[in-house]
């Protein structure tokens, strides 16, 4: 007890054998001023923070906040998520649909709200707290069984031992005592430190094993842990199946229905013929084109598509076309249903780079990739892509039209390309292919005030350029010659 | 474990446990000015069409019998729980849920409508339905094998004698122990709440499947029972905390019933309608995301027009209001705001009845409407008949007996109630 003296005093606690005398010795402590005050029982107590004096807690003000930036979090994530970064379409329904969002929503404003609870309530009480003076105080246990401790901090302003002590003993606590600093050292125990080691150590293991894997070789097959996700049970385009009689996996639209967006009854859109003034001069005609493109072919009608006839009868026209233009008399639309608007045009360049280029290459001078590696190996059946630049190809001579029914049907070897694009997006590869066209003979006039400088400048660069490299060429011929 | 000292029960015969005078003595003019209201709310509903009058008649009656059987269910409830605090209120709750035997001959008209007529209100009862509307006779006829007139009034017999008996047991058990004191009722009470609450569910589910659902009969919601129970239920809070205030400000139970019990009614209030908001916006997400036609035409048709805007009030003024509004425990603390929420959470809790059933009001070949302002005061006045010529009832019957339980072993405990 003599070393006491020296110790630092945090406060004093009394010990209380039943609830009431415990809640009335918390009345009179409250009485008396005091605020740095706490009472410890071993099961809840109703009213005690009202004997207490305890302020209300600003808790529920911070599981709302929490709740609510839990909602926030949730809708702006699945907005930014499904809407915005990554558009996609699931069960149909719009990129922005709340019903979707609101279970996640719900969810999260639960999960925020309970961590602004939980850990609220650790701020608030100042936890964790690896210990806490009154561990020092012998009977202290006893508060986790069945005894009612009273405590009031010395740091409280109006702290006065022996008036403290009085209210104790009037109210009947007994083993009134100083709650003295805790002696014992504050260092962290080293086994801890070991077993923390050991721990973090042990972590890092499936990391190594990760690293190791990435960096060796092994003729065992990879391990797949979830199997269905590396090997997806659903068909890609083109496989088989034996789920279904004809063997496809992918099927074929059901016959007398349209699919989404696919809905297009504008003949002339569909067909690039002003279909008025072709019935007028060839109606069998006008009637098979409504019949190709009036709904999908059943499979029984594949011997026969129309589409076939179509496509030889484009070619015909087109072989004409070269010889006698006169001959082409279909009322070929002259004009683009899409205009060519800056979107038109960057659609039209997308699906160009993407179906046209590899033939009639990027800039459309028919020397894409597989016309260059069938001249290399000297294909025998090869016949070269069409230059989409030759004069014969220009508006005037081959309408927005026919190029729109060459690119759906083919000509000669190139296949008709309506299955794989889109009624839309050839109407842009036809706008583009007029920019392609207009690119090599535009004059500087066509040009916005605005941009003129900037391509003169660009042309100056180039030409200069050129002329640089002319002469690097020059010189080093001339050195060649010299040696 | 409270802070109060223990708290002095009155006696049994304490005038502060009697219905007041004031209140006991509206209870005949309240039945007859009800049933004369709901006579004239009906006359002029029939006047519009004969399944607009029957409609506006269901949706009174729906209302009323939500009540008074969320009041049974948590009379039960408290009995499954073995709640303390509960205890002052309880009997308000028993003396509600007695309404499902007068209900019971209220329900006759919606009979008679079946024997008497061909689909007047149900259309399943028409026998021309099916080909009229091209529906697949097949499935049809599955249909008419649980939808058939002589089928339903067994059932509907079925479920008011489960409410009726669950009513009474539990009604004549608390009053037994009024005048005994024996602690052996409430153990027998306790004892049977559990499969009193699971026939209780039974019976409430199939009601609404019966008589709501089954308006529209091809339509199917397995979660639709718990839609109307939620709002049910929520209702009960809500008519038993109005009633504690009313009796409150006449005098009674002043000394038992504290801002404690308030605060609890609240809390009850407070997640009912989080309750009634999960399960009507679950039922919903499920059709909208599966998207199939048959599922979707019933919510499909209570978005159009009015009926649209009438879902529109529900989602704010049904759940955003009353959530945010009964938020905070310095409200739910407050009687006054109490009885203020629990009034308006009535009055909402009608609109989204209405909601259910109107839509189907429509008249062969037509759309349905509200009926314009004839229309919509005519449900009210039938609504506002039937619910008043209950509360008469209530007040009847509650003026025979104390107003709390003046012997239940948990009164004191109660009385002491206190939150954290």
């Amino acid at each position: 007890m003599s070393d006491n003296n020296e110790k630092k005093v945090h406060g004093i606690v009394a010990e209380y054998e039943s609830v009431d005398s415990l809640l009335n010795a918390c009345r009179r402590v409250r009485d008396a001023g005091y605020k740095k005050t706490d009472a410890y029982t071993p099961f809840p107590v109703h009213g005690i923070d009202k004997a207490l004096g305890i302020k209300p807690t600003v808790l529920p003000w911070i599981v709302l906040g929490c709740g609510l930036t839990g909602t926030v979090t949730a809708l702006v994530m699945q907005i930014w998520m499904n809407s915005i970064d990554y558009p996609y379409i699931i069960s149909g329904k719009p990129y922005i649909s709340l019903p979707a969002f609101i279970p996640v929503a719900f969810e999260l404003t639960v999960l925020f709200s309970s961590f602004g609870a939980f850990f609220g309530m650790w701020a608030l009480n100042g936890l964790p707290r690896f210990s806490n003076p009154l561990f020092t105080d012998p009977r202290f246990d006893r508060v986790t069984d069945d005894r009612f401790f009273l405590y009031v901090d010395a740091s409280d302003e109006s702290y006065d031992e022996k008036a403290v002590r009085e209210i104790y003993e009037q109210t009947g606590g007994e083993h009134i005592n100083s709650v003295l600093d805790d002696d014992s050292s504050d260092k962290i125990p080293k086994p801890i430190f070991m077993a923390w080691g050991l721990v973090i150590a042990a972590s890092v293991i499936p990391l190594l094993i990760v690293l190791k894997m990435r960096v060796t070789n092994s003729d065992q097959p990879r391990f797949h842990i979830f199997y269905d996700m590396d090997f997806s049970p659903a068909k890609d385009a083109q496989q088989g199946s034996t789920l279904f009689a004809d063997g496809r996996a992918m099927r074929p639209d059901v016959p007398g229905t349209v699919a989404r967006g696919d809905s297009n009854y504008d003949m002339n859109f569909m067909t690039g013929v002003d279909m008025d003034k072709l019935s007028a001069i060839d109606a069998p005609r006008a009637e098979r084109l409504v019949r190709l493109s009036n709904g999908p072919i059943g499979p029984q009608d594949q011997d026969s598509t129309p589409a076939a006839e179509e496509g030889e009868q484009a070619a015909n026209d087109s072989d004409s076309a070269s010889g006698e233009a006169a001959k082409d008399t279909t009322p070929w639309l002259t004009s683009n249903p899409l205009g060519n608007s800056k979107e038109v045009l960057l659609q039209g360049e997308k699906y160009f780079g993407i179906y046209c280029s590899v033939c009639h290459g990027m800039n459309g001078g028919g020397n894409g990739l597989v016309n260059r590696r069938a001249q290399k190996i000297l294909s025998p059946t090869w016949i070269p892509p069409s230059s989409l630049h030759q004069e014969s190809l220009y508006s005037d001579q081959y309408p927005d039209g026919k190029l729109f029914s060459t690119i759906s049907n083919g000509i000669r070897k190139m296949p008709g390309y309506a299955a794989q694009i889109k009624a839309e997006d050839r109407w842009a590869i036809v706008a583009y292919v007029r920019a392609l066209q207009l690119s090599r003979n535009a004059s500087i006039d066509l040009i916005p005030q605005s941009q003129r400088a900037e391509i003169l400048e660009m042309q100056e660069a180039v030409q200069q350029k050129l002329l640089e490299e002319a002469e690097a060429e020059q010189q080093t011929q001339e050195a060649a010659a010299q040696e | 474990m409270s802070e109060h000292a223990t708290p002095n029960v009155k006696p049994a015969d304490d005038p502060a446990f009697q219905l007041p005078a004031s209140l006991g003595s509206l209870s005949i003019p309240l039945i007859i000015g009800g049933l004369v209201l709901l006579g004239a709310g009906w006359g002029i509903a029939n006047n519009i069409h004969a399944r607009f009058g029957m409609s506006v008649y269901l949706t009174a009656f729906i209302y009323c019998i939500s009540i008074a059987v969320g009041c049974l269910f948590f009379v039960m409830l408290q009995h499954l729980c073995r709640a303390g605090w509960s205890v002052v209120v309880r009997r308000i709750a028993e003396n509600i849920m007695l309404m499902v035997i007068p209900m019971g001959i209220l329900f006759l008209p919606i009979i008679g409508s079946l024997l008497f007529g061909e689909g007047v209100l149900y259309r399943w009862d028409d026998p021309n339905h099916a080909v009229e509307n091209h529906l697949p006779i097949s499935i049809w006829a599955e249909k008419t094998r649980w939808l058939n007139s002589s089928w339903f009034t067994v059932r509907a017999v079925l479920y008011f004698g489960i409410w009726s008996a669950l009513a009474l047991f539990y009604y004549r058990g608390s009053i037994q122990q009024d005048a005994t004191g024996d602690k052996a009722i409430t153990d027998k009470l306790q004892y049977w709440s559990g499969p009193a609450i699971m026939m209780f569910c039974g019976a409430t589910a199939f009601a609404a499947f019966d008589w709501v659902m089954s308006l529209a009969p091809m339509w199917f919601s397995t979660m639709f029972g718990v839609y109307v129970f939620a709002g049910s239920v929520l209702s009960a809070h809500c008519i038993i905390s109005v009633s504690v205030y009313l009796l409150q400000k006449r005098g009674a139970i002043q000394d038992e019933v504290t801002v404690e019990h308030y605060h609890d009614l609240g809390k009850y209030m407070f997640g009912f309608v989080f309750f009634w908001t999960y399960i009507a916006f679950s039922q919903f997400l499920l059709i909208w995301y599966g998207n199939i036609p048959e599922e979707t035409h019933w919510f499909y048709e209570r978005q159009e027009g009015t009926w649209g805007k009438i879902a529109l009030i529900l989602i704010f003024f049904h759940w955003m209001l009353p959530f945010a509004g009964l938020m905070s425990r310095h409200i739910r603390r407050n009687p006054k705001l109490v009885f203020a929420w629990a009034i308006y959470l009535l009055i909402l809790h009608f609109v989204d009845i209405y909601w259910m059933i109107m839509p189907e009001s429509a008249a062969a070949g037509g759309h349905a409407s509200t009926g314009g302002g004839l229309g919509i005061a005519s449900s009210l006045l039938c609504v506002l008949g039937m619910f008043l010529f209950m509360i008469g009832m209530v007040l009847k019957i509650a003026k025979q007996k104390a107003v709390i339980a003046v012997h239940d072993p948990r009164l004191q405990e109660s009385i002491a109630f206190e939150n954290m």
